[in-house]
């Protein structure tokens, strides 16, 4: 009897395991990321390129904010995150909490989608001609250059990882210079693609590139960015030959550009830039008070800061103006626009040709009601001038202000409001990079 | 192949059902206990060294029949000791049992299909009754109801929403990112023990800022746990088996301990009928207070002008404590249960209903319960078969309200940090609310007019079968065919009314929103064992058992979210915006396992095993897992040389196991998620790269104790120390964000829990009119991760500013550390407390029992963020004490912003160790003498008493409570505190009666 048990337990389990093969779990919740980088078609394309442009605007109201906050170009204030009134305006700021990672994160799982789509490309069955695999990198290069510009803007002289597609084997870090250049011939790169790409994009392109939406269009985007980088850089020469071939018009819509759209529907985000009016201290962007003291009289750029009904108090900071540039949660916000590069023009002319800087300066002083402007003309001068122009112009559209006094070594002048605040000339590098 | 497997067991079956029987003479009598004199129905009378046994009927008597003569019969049951008798040839016997002071002799479970009496186990398997369950005072939640009650657990409520959300830590913290969350059973039926998230609530808070779209970390909103389904009053008893040791036999899914639990059956015998109701109701256990203003804080604090409303708002007496206002209610509980139970000998039955009725501490939350349950056994084949079916279904709504962290000022925690008490906040006569002017939201109609539920539908259903396929009278095999399925849905609803304050397009907001959130849930189990068991003629006992098992898991969650509402709609069609998400789980595990149980003459009991997994959720589905166990004990109390009487049971142990845990779901994957740009669909890739190769976590846990019976047992020592390690801990480990991942999955590390755990019982009086029982536990844990692969990492907090738990090489798991002011990182913590006790007294005098149970938790850590973000909001009321600063210059409240701005995290770290009485209850029992008078025998039982929970609680934190999570129950991230729920106490008035 034991003999017989011992049999049929044996039997029992052989017989379990016999018939029981477990099926491989599969991902029910999308496809995988090797769906793209091994083999992507022409349906698939149109989706990655979308999720590139759509991951662009993620957390760039982090990036914004933290960025202007340290410009002293506005407060945030958040009743339940006292670290905007606290580390970003005391300048100690730390290697891994929200507003060094996020906006780092967000633009690298961006360079992510983009080096997917590149790989994609180089393994594609499908039948794309040529020139729609240049169309293809041309796009994703330009937006890849662009990502990578945010991280460097905040990251600066720390430098940053340019050659990220092997998470395995990440390239090492490049100095800030060395990261310029790079980005530089990425665009180079990209442009030449974009020449080579036929006259339209084989997938759907948003509408806040709708000035940008064929090959040869969307080069002048490239060429702009590039511009950017070449005034970032210092290289005057090379910026105002780029800005020739950009979408610069020195007589045109200040505001014609290139835009992140937002909308409420579905997966779509919302624009978070967008705050109501007086809004109280649980979450709120109150401009600096200098923005209006150091403002000429009768600068209309001061609507982008109306007069509150009441001045709002936190953290000892009181402010009396709101930050309102954008009017609703689904106001587009620029990326880069025509008033930019005229201010780009202004300073790339600003030693060789004072005359066409100043005509330049005017042209933004004219449309924000001041009269020509009549100082100096040494290169001093007209630098604070177009430091002057560029804060009032681009407020609370990224840093520019913080950017621009590193850049001309100004970060001292900036306001400090209280006992222990501080300025901080760049991001720590997120804790996680482990460098 | 189950069907298959099945035919061909019952063929077998029908091919070997001859009968084997032997008859030389028989033994009878009737047994009573020896108390109080009653006849004990169901008493088990076994001739020792076979299996040849009886039951007592309803009236004490038992017949057996005995193949030779001398032989010993033994007589045990349920509660009283075992005795054993010899008979040297056919009599009546009549036998009195004592009730059992300690729990020696009742029956542990030790395999899937096997059990053993406590004093031979060679593990610490700790036991909660129904008595000690739910008998003191009714708890809210069966995981909550398990505080205190035994040893070597770690256990948290994560805030005092009504409804649950409850985390439960066997011996330490055995997983860092997978599940650390017990497996529940019940009668055998493996129950899901999720928490889902709501949609439309992140929407609204941010606190997990990105929207539900894109972000996996939804786990601030507070979401309540499944097993909070369970309800408590059909619970016979819970078994814990704390570790691998004791849980190996359950493989892959026991690394966080196993919690079996066994509902109430019916007793052949007359039907018993049992009505309960208990009323009663809860408040506040403590309130933060509220900061003694003057016109010059109001005028500093809050800006100009200020000072001037404040002064106003005091002579006309219109100053509102808004803390009280929201957290000052007194809910009304009421818990209404009736059982019926009883049956024949072939068939029993218990059937029971609970009501329960609960009303939160905040006006419009509250958790509404109702729970039907049928258990039905049947004998049949004279005896050889035994079905046994268990049906549960539950249907419970929560009103949770809107509370815990948020990036939005919403919530109503958040908004009471900044919020003045002469804001003027209450509605006029025709309910308009008016804006806060202070905050996002004004906290009184974000109570009023928001609606956070999550409403269950579930039945778990259970069955097993046990056949004796044969049965000789030194052995016999038994098969066990057993099946359970738990089906839950879940519809969760947040409603944010387009009236409220941050909903109005003016102030930006969303004009409104409704979400809805359905979960379809089955997990289903199905087993089969065989047992065999020899006695041979010296009493050594084999047990062997093999079996099979099969699990499979299947959720579907549907997240709908609509915003821009046309007027007070709240259809997911009747706005303008509306988002969809889908999220869906399937898994199948597939197992076996073998065990063999070796008993000399309850002197020496040995056990080995082995369990084999393999799962759909591995990066090998067919690859096995083995997961082996041993274990011994030494009853040295019954060998022959032992001759200290003292010492009545002295027994050592040691026992050796291993156990797993699966990679979180979706772990083996890097799959994007989806996006959408101007009417562009498109695809973005995710936070965390998956890992193909990933394996479940190994467990092996080493464990020693002693017991030892003083006095005939009536004191009982009970000493464990184990070493538990884990292995290949899976870890969502912290990537360089460069490469586009901030974490990915990884095998990249080990970890290790030491601890001991010490509990005594004693009897101290017992006689007719006076008794008092007391126990004592006493439990330590220590934690150090012992390798890791990866370079250290934050987890679980918002940074080394404000104080995070960081996983490092030779540290402990629980560490927390942050910013010291000079920028170093240093460590601040543990949540890990020193030590825990608890101390438990029951007492009787005639026909009055007090029970009460203090918990004292030493040390432990926590992260208290309420009290920063109160300072920062100017209303803390402790501001402008001077107890913090060492230099005794700043106030509180000064000290806490000045350490933030100094980066220095020291301030939020704080000590939440408590000292609370967790239970008390009286109760008096009509005597019955006059129930026989009055009811003439239909009442059998009256009770009336009081009860109370978290009447007394003290601590030395500075909020509302120290226990506390904003990030839910599972990880190891509980004892964040940001802006809770607060905790409430409760005390009930019992009346009770049987039929």
């Amino acid at each position: 009897m034991k003999t017989l048990n011992k049999l049929l337990i044996v039997t029992l389990i052989f017989l379990a395991f016999g018939s029981c093969e477990v099926q491989d779990g599969k991902n029910l919740n999308g496809a995988d990321t090797t769906s793209i980088s091994e083999d992507v078609s022409r349906g698939e394309l149109g989706d990655a390129i979308a999720g590139i442009l759509s991951d662009m605007r993620e957390r760039i109201e982090t990036q914004v904010d933290a960025t202007s906050v340290l410009g002293r170009e506005y407060w945030r204030i958040q009743s339940s995150d006292p670290r905007w009134t606290g580390d970003l305006l005391t300048g100690l700021l730390d290697d891994n909490t929200f507003y060094t990672t996020a906006p780092y994160s967000a633009r690298y799982a961006t360079v992510k989608d983009i080096n997917l789509v590149l790989e994609g490309l180089v393994n594609s069955t499908a039948d794309f001609t040529e020139a729609e695999k240049a169309a293809a990198r041309g796009l994703v290069n330009t937006l890849k250059a662009h990502e990578l510009l945010m991280v460097l803007n905040a990251q600066y002289q720390n430098g940053i990882r340019i050659e990220v597609s092997d998470p395995d084997n990440l390239g090492s870090f490049v100095s800030y210079d060395e990261a310029l250049s790079s980005l530089s011939s990425i665009l180079s790169d990209a442009s030449s693609d974009l020449l080579n790409a036929g006259a339209s994009f084989p997938f759907p392109i948003p509408s806040g590139f709708e000035d940008f939406n064929t090959p040869s269009t969307f080069d002048e985007f490239n060429k702009a960015l590039a511009a950017r980088i070449a005034v970032y850089q210092g290289n005057y020469t090379e910026a105002l030959a780029l800005l020739s071939e950009s979408f610069l018009d020195l007589g045109g819509d200040l505001n014609s550009g290139a835009y992140f759209t937002f909308s409420l529907t579905g997966a779509d985000l919302s624009n978070q830039l967008f705050f109501a009016q007086n809004s109280t201290i649980a979450n709120a962007r109150i401009a600096h008070p200098t923005f209006i003291t150091d403002a000429e009289a009768g600068d209309t750029r001061l609507n982008k800061a109306p007069l509150r009904d009441a001045p709002l108090t936190a953290d000892g900071l009181t402010g009396e103006n709101d930050v309102f540039i954008y009017q609703s949660n689904v106001d587009p916000v620029g990326i880069i626009r025509n008033e930019e590069l005229i201010l780009l023009y202004a300073e790339a002319n600003h030693i060789t040709d004072p005359t066409e800087a100043v005509n330049a300066i005017n042209i933004i002083r004219n449309a924000a009601g001041l009269p020509n402007y009549s100082g100096g003309t040494a290169p001093a001068d007209l630098v604070n001038e177009i430091l002057q122009q560029r804060r009032y112009s681009l407020f609370a559209e990224g840093g520019h202000r913080w950017i621009d006094v590193r850049r001309f070594d100004r970060l001292g002048d900036l306001p400090l409001d209280r006992p222990g605040d501080g300025t901080a000339e760049q991001f720590p590098i997120p804790q996680n990079e482990n460098q | 192949m189950k069907q298959f497997l099945l035919r061909n067991i019952f063929l077998w079956l029908f091919l070997t059902l001859p009968i084997f029987a032997f008859s030389q003479g028989k033994v009878n009598g009737n047994i009573t206990d020896s108390e109080d004199g009653v006849p004990l129905a169901a008493v088990n009378v076994v001739v020792k060294g076979t299996t040849s046994g009886t039951t007592s009927d309803f009236d004490g008597n038992y017949e057996i029949e005995v193949s030779s003569f001398p032989s010993t019969l033994v007589f045990s049951s349920l509660g009283y000791e075992t005795k054993e008798l010899e008979v040297s040839g056919p009599t009546t016997l009549n036998v009195l049992l004592a009730p059992s002071a300690t729990g020696l002799d009742e029956v542990i479970i030790t395999g899937l299909a096997s059990s053993v009496k406590r004093s031979n186990a060679a593990n610490a398997v700790a036991t909660v009754s129904a008595e000690e369950l739910a008998g003191v005072t009714p708890p809210q939640t069966l995981d909550g109801a398990l505080q205190g009650k035994f040893a070597g657990a770690l256990i948290t409520k994560s805030s005092g929403a009504p409804g649950g959300g409850i985390s439960v830590r066997l011996r330490g913290v055995t997983s860092v990112n997978g599940n650390a969350q017990p497996l529940y059973i019940v009668d055998g039926v493996y129950v899901n023990n999720s928490s889902i998230f709501a949609p439309g609530l992140n929407d609204v808070s941010r606190a997990a800022a990105g929207g539900a779209s894109v972000s996996s970390n939804q786990t601030q909103d507070n979401p309540s746990n499944r097993i909070a389904d369970l309800n408590p009053d059909d619970i016979e008893n819970i078994e814990i088996l704390k570790g691998a040791s004791a849980a190996a036999i359950y493989g892959a899914r026991a690394a966080a301990g196993v919690i079996i639990i066994t509902t109430k059956k019916g007793k052949a015998g007359k039907t018993k009928i049992s009505f309960s109701q208990a009323i009663g109701s809860n408040s506040v256990i403590n309130l933060r207070g509220l900061r003694n203003y003057t016109a010059e804080i109001a005028e500093n604090g809050f800006g100009a002008g200020q000072g001037a409303l404040f002064t106003q708002a005091q002579n006309d007496g219109s100053l509102v404590d808004y803390e009280k206002e929201i957290f000052g209610e007194s809910g009304f509980i009421s818990n209404t249960n009736v059982s019926a139970s009883g049956g024949t000998e072939k068939t029993q039955f218990f059937a029971g209903f609970t009501n329960n009725e609960e009303a939160g501490i905040v006006k419009n939350t509250g958790y509404d319960k109702k729970s039907i349950r049928l258990n039905l056994n049947h004998k049949f084949w004279d005896d050889r078969a035994n079905l046994s079916l268990t049906t549960n279904y539950i249907n419970s709504s929560s009103n949770r309200g809107f509370f815990n962290n948020d990036n939005s000022g919403t919530t109503i925690g958040v908004s009471l940090t900044s919020t003045p008490p002469w804001a003027k906040l209450f509605p006029d006569e025709n309910g308009n609310y008016p804006d806060n002017p202070y905050g996002a939201s004004n906290p009184l109609q974000t109570r009023d007019l928001v609606t956070n539920n999550e409403k269950i539908e579930r039945f778990i259903i259970g069955g097993t079968m046990d056949l004796m396929l044969y049965q000789k009278e030194r052995s016999n095999l038994k098969l066990i065919l057993s099946g359970g399925v738990d089906y839950f849905s879940l519809v969760t609803t947040a409603i944010f009314p387009k009236e409220l304050q941050f909903m109005k397009p003016s102030n930006g907001g969303l004009n409104g929103l409704t979400a809805q959130g359905t979960t379809q849930n089955k997990d289903a189990n199905y087993s089969a064992f065989l047992v065999h068991n020899i006695y041979t003629a010296n009493n050594l006992n084999f047990t062997t058992q093999a079996g099979i098992t099969k699990q499979t898991f299947s959720q579907n969650t549907i997240r709908n979210t609509t915003s821009n509402l046309i007027a007070s709609e709240t259809n997911l069609d009747q706005g303008a915006n509306v988002s969809v998400s889908q999220f869906r789980l399937e898994q199948e595990d597939f197992g076996f396992f073998i065990q063999e149980e070796v008993n000399y003459q309850d002197k020496l009991i040995g056990t080995i095993g082995l369990r084999g997994d393999k799962s759909s959720n591995n990066g090998d589905a067919n690859k096995l897992f083995y997961y082996p166990k041993a274990s011994g004990a030494a009853n040295l109390h019954n060998f022959d040389f032992w001759n200290l009487d003292v010492l009545s049971q002295f027994k050592l142990r040691v026992a050796y196991g291993q156990a797993g845990n699966f990679a979180p779901n979706g772990a083996l994957f890097t799959a994007y998620n989806n996006s959408l740009i101007d009417g562009i669909v498109g695809i973005v890739v995710p936070n965390t790269l998956g890992d193909p190769d990933i394996q479940p976590e190994t467990q092996k846990e080493l464990e020693f104790g002693i017991d030892a019976g003083l006095l005939e047992n009536r004191i009982s020592l009970e000493f464990s120390y184990y070493i538990k390690k884990v292995d290949d801990l899976i870890l969502q480990a912290n990537n360089e964000p460069s490469s586009g991942f901030n974490f990915r999955f990884a095998n990249a590390g080990n970890l290790e829990n030491k601890g001991v755990e010490l509990g005594i019982n004693a009897s101290v009086f017992a006689n007719r009119d006076f008794s008092w029982d007391t126990g004592i536990l006493f439990f330590k844990n220590k934690s150090k991760i012992t390798k890791l692969d990866v370079d250290p990492f934050d987890t679980g907090g918002f940074g080394t500013g404000l104080g995070t738990f960081r996983i490092e090489e030779g540290k402990s798991v629980t560490q927390i550390v942050g910013n010291d002011g000079d920028g170093n990182i240093i460590v601040l913590g543990d949540a890990e407390p020193d030590f825990q006790m608890t101390f438990n007294n029951n007492f009787r005098y005639k026909d009055f029992t007090l029970s009460f149970l203090w918990h004292w938790k030493k040390g432990g850590d926590n992260i208290n963020l309420s009290n920063l973000l109160f300072d920062f909001g100017q209303t803390s009321g402790d501001y402008d004490d001077f107890t913090l600063d060492p230099s005794g210059t700043l106030s509180n409240g000064d000290y806490r912003i000045d350490s933030f701005f100094a980066g220095n995290a020291a301030a939020f770290v704080e000590d939440a160790g408590y000292l609370r009485l967790r239970e008390i209850g009286l109760y008096y029992s009509l005597p019955q003498n006059f129930l026989e008078k009055a009811f003439k025998g239909y009442v059998s039982n009256i009770r009336v008493g009081l009860s109370g929970n978290n009447l007394i609680n003290i601590f030395d934190y500075n909020s509302y409570d120290p226990e506390v999570s904003n990030f839910g129950s599972n990880g190891l991230s509980s004892g964040v505190e940001v802006t809770p729920f607060p905790s409430s106490k409760r005390f009930m008035f019992h009346f009770s009666a049987d039929f």
